[in-house]
C-alpha cells in the first residue's frame, strides 16, 4: 500500500515507471525475438554436430564391417571347396586371423558328426593369444556351439548376419571383450547347411570411439543392441545388464520406449526428452548392419549453456539498465519538476490567504517557466481580483443592506393593519405579500374614504429593485389619484397617463382597482391586465373582467369601468400570478384549478373569511411547491363584505329647483324628517346645515348660470342610519374631491366652497359621490342614535 | 539333448560321492546362473541359516553349457534344484532322486509368439527351447495338440527370438518373460500361452538329492532343506533385503541382469510358491501333479515308464513331517 500510495502521489515516479515499462516492453519483444532466433540457430548447430559425429562413426563401423564381411565371404568360399577335409579348416581359420590381425577370432564350425571321424563337435577355432595365434578344436560338451546364438542365427536365417554383441571372457588373459560376430552358413554342393563360419570383431574400439564422442561437456553416447541392451553407456553398471526399456518395466516412460523402438527399427533421428530429470536432445543412428544403434545424448543445458550465459547476462544487463534508467528518470524528473513542488507550496500559501507570498523565479523558459510566469500573473490577478472582490463584497453588503432597508420600507408602504369583524361591521380584509427576492414588484393597497373601500392589487413586470421601485411609484400614484377620484376606471386611466409619461424603461404593472361602497355592497372596479379576482360566497366564481392592457404602456388607453353587487358574506379573493404560477421541483404550476379547489374547500368548511382563506391558500401553495425555490412574488388579498341588510323604516322625497330661495323648503323637509325620527335639535341642526350646504353647492355650481335645473332630495332611514341622496342633472361635479377648507386660515384667505364640504364632513359620517346616467348623485350618511323598539314600530307603521 | 551313458554316470557319481563324503559340505547347485529364482538359498547362506542348522552348504552355479543335472550326475554337487519334469525324467532314466524341498507350487512356463500371434495357431513354427532340458511339458503340449513345433534348442538367452529367427519361444514367467519385455517386445495375453492356465499346472522347482546320498546324509539333508525353507520364508517377508542379497550373488558372478529384472523375478517366484487352492506357501510335492506330469511324459514318450510320487519322497514319508 505504501508503494502504491507513493506512486500515486509522485508524478516523477509514475512517469518514470511508464517510460521504463514501455522500454521494458520493447526490450522484451526484441530480446525474445533475438533469443528465439539464436536458440534455433544453436539447436540447428547441435543437430549438425551430432549428425556429423554419428555419420562419421557409422561410416567407420561400416568400413570395418565390410572388411569382415569380405574376408568371411572369401573364407566361406574356400571352406566350401574343401568340405571333406577337416584339417583344411584349421588352416583357413588361422589364415583368416593371420591376414586380419584386428579380428577377434574365427570359427569354422560344422554340424554334429559332419566329420564322423571328429565326433559330435568340430569347430576350427582361431584366436589371438597375446602376440601369437592359437588354433584349436572349439566344440566340446562344455561348449556346444550349435546351441549358440551365432550358429543358430546363421543356420536359421540362412543368410549372413551380425549377432547381438556379447561379452566374451578370455580365460587365458582373464579379460572381457565386447564382441560381435559375423556369421554365415556353410553349404555343401546340394545347398544343405553343413556348418557356420563365424568371424568376430572386438567392439572395444567401437565402444571407445562412441564413448569419446562428446560434442558437449556433459553429453554422452550410448550404443544399444537389437534388444535395446546398452553396450555403450557412461554408467558401466548398465552395460549388457540393462536395456533402454528396463526402467519402463516398473515405471513406463513413453519417451524412452519410443526412442528404444525407433533405435530398434534402425531409424535415424532426433528426440527431445526427459532423461533423469533433465531435458536432453537425443540424436540416434543405426550402426551399419550390426543391428546396433548409437545415440548421442546432449543435455539441453549443455547445448544452450553459452546461449543461456549470454541470455542471462543480457537479461541482467537489461534489468539493471532498466532499474538504473528508472532511478535516473526519477531523479531527473524530480529535479525538473522540483519547481512545481515549490509552486505547489506557494500555491498552498496563497490558498491559505497569503496572497502576497513571493513566488520563486526559476529563470526558465520552458513550460515550467511559463507556468511559473503564468502563476505569477495569476497571483497578481488574484490579488487584484481579491481586492476588487473585497470592494464588490462591501458594495454588495451595502446593497444588501439597502435592499433589506428597501424591503422594509416597501413592506412598510403596504398596509399592515387589516380591519376585521371586530373593527368594522361592513367589511373585513386581509392580505399577504411574499416577495421572491428581498424586494418584490407586487403590491396591494387599500384605504377607506367616505364609506368606500378603495383597494388595489398589482404586479409589476420584472423583479428585484427596479420592480420594487416601480411598485412604490404605482402605490403612491394610486393613493394620490384615488384621493381625487372615486371611479376605478378613472383612477386607472389617470395612473396610466401619469406612469406611462414617466416610464422610460418600459416597465408596466397589471392592476386591479376596486371601490366598494360599504353601505350598499356595490363594487366599482377596473381591471388593467390583472388576473380576474375570485368571488367566494354563494359559490365560487370569477369576477367578470374586461380586457384591458396593463398600466404604463399606452397613456391614451381607455379603461372600461365595471361594477358588481357584492352580497353580504361574499369574499373577493384577489391574487397575483405568483399564486397560479408557483412551481414545484418538477416545474409544474399551481394553476387556477388548484386555487379554485382550495377556495371551494374553504367555502365548504365555512372558512372563507379573508385571513382563513389566505392562510389556507398559502399552506396549499407551500405544500405544492415543497422545497423548490420561490420563482415569483406571491401576493393575495381577500375582501369580505359583511354588512347585514337593514329594513328601510321611512323614505321621503322632495324636488327643488336650483333657486337658493328653495332652501326654506329644504330645511322644512329636513326638519320634518328629523322630527319623525325624534332627533334632538342639535342633531337636526347638523343635518339641516349639512344638507343645505350640499344642495346649495349643487344649486350654485351644477348648472350654468341662468339655467333652471331640478334637484331631488331623498331621505331614507333604517334602524341605524339616516341617508340623504341629492340628485341633479347638472354637469359632473364631485364635491368629495374638492379641496377642503383650511380652517386654520382666516376666512377671507380660504377658497370659495371648501368650507361647505368641510362642514358636511364634520357633521356627517360619510359623503359619497357617484355619476350615473348623466346625473350627479351625492349621498350623505349619518348614524342615528339608537332607536327604541317602540319608535321603530311607529316609523314602520 | 544327449545324455551320458548310465555306466559312465555311475562311475562319475561314485567318485563325486567319495569326494563329498570326505567333506560333509553339501554342494548345492541351482539349475541356472545366479538370479532371484534362488533367493531363498542365498538368504539362507547369507543370513547364516545353514550354519545355524549345523549344515555346511556351498552354492555353486552351473555354467551355461553344463547344467545342474550334469553336475549332480558327475558328483560335482550333492543337491540341486530341478523342475519336477526333469526329476521325473532322471528317475525314469534310472537315477533315483529324493525331493527334499519343493518350493514351486505352480508352473511358470509360457510360450510367447512373435508379432502378436496366438501360439496355438502357429503349427510347425520354430519355437525356442532351452538346451539344458526344461520344456518337457511344452513338448507334450505340442504333440497333444498336433502343433508339430520345430524345437530350436538355444543355450543362451532371448536374443534369437528378438533377432527374429524364431516364431515363438518358451519362456519362464519370472525370467525370459521379463527379459523379452526388457528387449522392447510388446507382450499381451493374445500372444502368450500360459501352461498353468491350460491344464499343465505342474510344479517346477524343487531341491533334489540322489537317493543314495540322501540315505547316507538324511539328517544333513533335512537340516539343509529346513534351513532353505527358512531362507525362502524370510525372503518372502523381506523381499527388498532378499533382493539386496540376490544382487550380491549376481554381481559376484557378473551376471548380465539388473535389479529391476530381479525384483520382478523374485515377486513372480514368490507368487508361484503359493498353492492355488490353499493360497499358502506349502513347500510340498503334490502327488496329483507328480502323477499328471509323469503320465503326460509317458504318453508322449519322453520317459519309458511312469514315475510314482513315492519314488521322489524319502521313505514314503512326506517331507513336511520332518520340518
Amino acid at each position: 500500500m505504501g508503494i502504491i500510495h507513493r506512486i500515486r502521489r509522485s508524478l516523477s515516479v509514475r512517469v518514470s515507471l511508464w517510460v521504463v515499462l514501455f522500454a521494458a516492453g520493447i526490450f522484451v519483444a526484441a530480446l525474445s525475438f533475438l533469443f528465439y532466433q539464436s536458440r534455433e540457430a544453436i539447436r540447428q548447430e547441435a543437430i549438425n554436430r551430432a549428425t556429423q559425429i554419428l555419420d562419421k562413426t557409422s561410416l567407420r563401423v561400416e568400413g570395418i564391417l565390410n572388411r569382415v564381411e569380405v574376408a568371411s565371404n572369401m573364407t566361406r568360399w574356400l571352406v566350401e571347396q574343401h568340405t571333406d577335409n577337416p584339417g583344411t579348416m584349421f588352416v583357413l581359420s588361422r589364415d583368416m586371423m593371420l591376414n586380419n590381425p584386428d579380428f577377434y577370432n574365427c570359427s569354422i564350425a560344422f554340424e554334429p558328426y559332419h566329420f564322423p571321424e571328429e565326433g559330435l563337435y568340430f569347430s576350427a577355432y582361431t584366436k589371438h593369444e597375446g602376440d601369437s595365434i592359437r588354433t584349436i578344436q572349439g566344440g566340446s560338451d562344455s561348449y556346444k556351439y550349435f546351441y549358440m546364438d551365432w550358429y543358430l542365427m546363421a543356420t536359421l536365417s540362412n543368410k549372413p548376419c551380425w549377432t547381438e554383441p556379447y561379452i566374451d571372457y578370455d580365460a587365458p588373459t582373464g579379460t572381457y571383450e565386447m564382441v560381435t560376430s559375423y556369421c554365415q552358413a556353410l553349404k555343401d554342393g546340394d545347398g544343405q547347411i553343413i556348418g557356420v563360419i563365424n568371424t568376430s570383431l572386438s567392439l572395444n574400439w567401437l565402444s571407445n570411439t562412441i564413448s569419446d564422442a562428446k560434442p558437449y561437456p556433459n553429453s554422452y553416447s550410448i550404443m544399444t543392441g537389437r534388444g535395446g541392451t546398452f553396450f555403450v553407456h557412461p554408467d558401466s553398471t548398465k552395460l549388457t545388464c540393462q536395456s533402454i526399456f528396463t526402467q519402463s518395466l516398473e515405471h513406463p516412460d513413453t519417451a524412452a520406449i519410443a526412442l528404444g523402438h525407433a533405435m530398434q527399427r534402425g531409424e535415424e533421428g532426433m528426440k527431445r526428452m526427459d532423461v533423469n530429470g533433465k531435458y536432453c536432445y537425443v540424436f540416434y543412428k543405426p550402426l551399419g548392419k550390426t543391428g546396433c544403434s548409437m545415440a548421442i545424448v546432449c543435455p539441453e543445458s549443455d547445448i544452450f549453456s553459452g546461449f543461456n550465459r549470454v541470455r542471462h547476462a543480457v537479461t541482467s544487463i537489461v534489468c539493471a539498465g532498466l532499474l538504473l534508467m528508472l532511478y535516473i528518470f526519477i531523479r531527473v524528473i524530480t529535479r525538473e519538476l522540483s519547481p512545481l513542488h515549490q509552486l505547489a507550496e506557494e500555491a498552498e500559501h496563497i490558498a491559505s490567504g497569503q496572497f502576497d507570498a513571493k513566488l520563486p523565479d526559476f529563470k526558465r523558459i520552458d513550460e515550467i517557466g511559463q507556468l511559473s510566469n503564468s502563476f505569477a500573473d495569476m497571483q497578481q490577478s488574484l490579488v487584484r481580483y481579491i481586492e476588487e472582490l473585497k470592494d464588490t463584497t462591501a458594495q454588495k453588503a451595502s446593497i444588501d443592506r439597502d435592499i433589506r432597508i428597501a424591503s422594509a420600507i416597501q413592506m412598510g408602504m403596504l398596509p399592515d393593519k387589516f380591519p376585521t369583524r371586530a373593527d368594522r361591521d361592513d367589511v373585513q380584509l386581509y392580505a399577504s405579500l411574499t416577495p421572491a427576492k428581498d424586494v418584490g414588484g407586487d403590491l396591494f393597497d387599500f384605504y377607506f374614504r367616505d364609506e368606500k373601500l378603495f383597494f388595489c392589487i398589482g404586479d409589476v413586470s420584472g423583479k428585484g429593485v427596479p420592480a420594487s421601485l416601480f411598485m412604490a411609484v404605482t402605490r403612491a400614484v394610486f393613493r394620490t389619484v384615488s384621493v381625487q377620484e372615486s371611479m376605478p376606471h378613472n383612477i386607472v386611466m389617470t395612473m396610466n397617463r401619469t406612469m406611462a409619461g414617466m416610464n422610460k424603461i418600459h416597465m408596466f404593472v397589471t392592476l386591479f382597482v376596486g371601490v366598494l361602497d360599504l353601505p350598499t355592497g356595490h363594487l366599482h372596479y377596473c381591471n388593467a391586465g390583472h388576473d380576474a379576482p375570485l368571488l367566494v360566497g354563494d359559490g365560487i366564481g370569477q369576477l367578470p373582467c374586461d380586457t384591458n392592457i396593463p398600466v404604463g404602456f399606452m397613456p391614451s388607453w381607455k379603461y372600461t369601468p365595471q361594477e358588481a353587487q357584492i352580497n353580504t358574506g361574499t369574499t373577493i379573493f384577489l391574487f397575483t400570478d405568483g399564486l397560479t404560477e408557483a412551481m414545484n421541483r418538477e416545474k409544474a404550476q399551481f394553476e387556477m384549478s388548484r386555487v379554485n379547489e382550495v377556495a371551494a374547500r374553504a367555502l365548504a368548511e365555512k372558512q372563507q373569511e379573508p385571513r382563513q382563506l389566505i392562510d389556507r391558500m398559502t399552506d396549499a401553495v407551500h405544500q405544492f411547491v415543497g422545497d423548490a425555490e420561490q420563482s415569483d412574488d406571491l401576493t393575495m388579498m381577500a375582501v369580505q363584505y359583511i354588512r347585514p341588510k337593514s329594513d328601510v323604516l321611512m323614505r321621503e322625497r322632495i324636488s327643488l329647483t336650483n333657486d337658493v330661495s328653495e332652501t326654506r323648503r329644504l330645511n322644512a323637509f329636513v326638519e320634518g324628517i328629523c322630527a319623525r325620527l325624534q332627533l334632538d335639535n342639535i342633531f337636526t341642526a347638523r343635518m339641516k346645515v349639512s344638507v343645505e350646504e350640499a344642495v346649495v353647492n349643487v344649486m350654485k355650481y351644477a348648472y350654468p348660470a341662468g339655467q333652471r335645473g331640478e334637484i331631488e332630495i331623498e331621505a331614507a332611514a333604517n334602524a341605524t342610519r339616516l341617508r340623504f341622496t341629492i340628485t341633479d342633472s347638472g354637469k359632473p361635479f364631485d364635491p368629495t374631491i374638492q379641496q377642503q377648507a383650511d380652517t386654520t386660515r382666516p376666512a377671507r384667505e380660504r377658497a370659495i366652497g371648501g368650507l361647505g364640504i368641510h362642514i358636511i364632513r364634520q357633521n356627517m359620517d360619510s359623503m359619497n359621490y357617484e355619476r350615473a346616467d348623466g346625473r350627479n348623485i351625492l349621498t350623505l350618511r349619518k348614524t342615528l342614535p339608537p332607536l327604541t323598539a317602540n319608535k321603530v314600530k311607529k316609523l314602520k307603521g | 539333448m544327449r545324455l551320458l551313458k548310465p555306466w559312465i554316470f555311475s562311475a562319475l557319481m561314485t567318485v563325486g560321492q567319495l569326494l563329498a563324503a570326505q567333506d560333509d559340505t553339501i554342494v548345492f547347485t541351482p539349475q541356472w546362473t545366479a538370479q532371484a529364482q534362488f533367493a531363498g538359498y542365498y538368504v539362507a547362506e547369507a543370513k547364516g541359516f545353514y550354519r545355524e542348522a549345523g549344515v555346511k552348504v556351498r552354492i555353486e552355479h552351473p555354467t551355461v553349457t553344463l547344467p545342474a543335472m550334469s553336475r549332480m550326475r558327475t558328483g560335482d554337487c550333492q543337491a540341486t534344484t530341478l523342475q519336477l519334469c526333469q526329476a521325473i525324467e532322471m528317475v525314469a532314466d534310472g537315477t533315483p532322486l529324493v525331493n527334499i524341498l519343493q518350493t514351486s507350487m505352480n508352473n511358470a512356463m509360457v510360450i510367447i509368439s512373435a508379432r502378436g500371434k496366438n501360439p496355438l495357431k502357429q503349427k510347425g513354427a520354430r519355437v525356442g527351447i532351452w538346451s539344458v532340458g526344461f520344456g518337457q511339458l511344452a513338448i507334450c503340449m505340442s504333440q497333444r495338440h498336433h502343433l508339430d513345433y520345430q524345437w530350436i534348442h538355444f543355450a543362451q538367452n532371448v536374443n534369437l527370438f528378438v533377432s527374429g529367427v524364431l516364431d515363438a519361444t518358451l519362456a519362464m514367467s519370472y525370467n525370459e518373460f521379463y527379459q523379452l519385455r526388457q528387449a522392447g517386445m510388446e507382450i499381451s495375453e493374445k500372444n502368450v500361452y500360459r501352461f498353468s492356465d491350460h491344464g499343465y499346472n505342474v510344479q517346477e522347482d524343487g531341491v533334489y538329492m540322489t537317493r543314495d546320498y540322501y540315505l547316507r546324509h538324511r539328517d544333513q539333508a533335512l537340516r539343509f532343506a529346513q534351513a532353505s525353507r527358512k531362507g525362502w520364508e524370510w525372503a518372502a517377508a523381506h523381499p527388498e533385503e532378499a533382493l539386496d542379497i540376490v544382487m550380491r550373488y549376481v554381481n559376484r558372478d557378473r551376471i548380465a541382469t539388473n535389479r529391476v529384472l530381479q525384483r520382478l523375478m523374485l515377486k513372480e517366484i514368490l507368487r508361484l510358491q503359493l498353492d492355488r487352492e490353499t493360497g499358502k506357501r506349502e513347500f510340498r510335492l503334490r502327488p496329483d501333479m507328480v502323477k499328471q506330469a509323469s503320465r503326460l511324459m509317458k504318453e508322449n514318450l519322453l520317459i519309458g515308464r511312469e514315475v510314482k510320487y513315492e519314488e521322489l519322497t524319502p521313505n514314503l514319508l512326506p517331507l513336511t513331517s520332518y520340518l
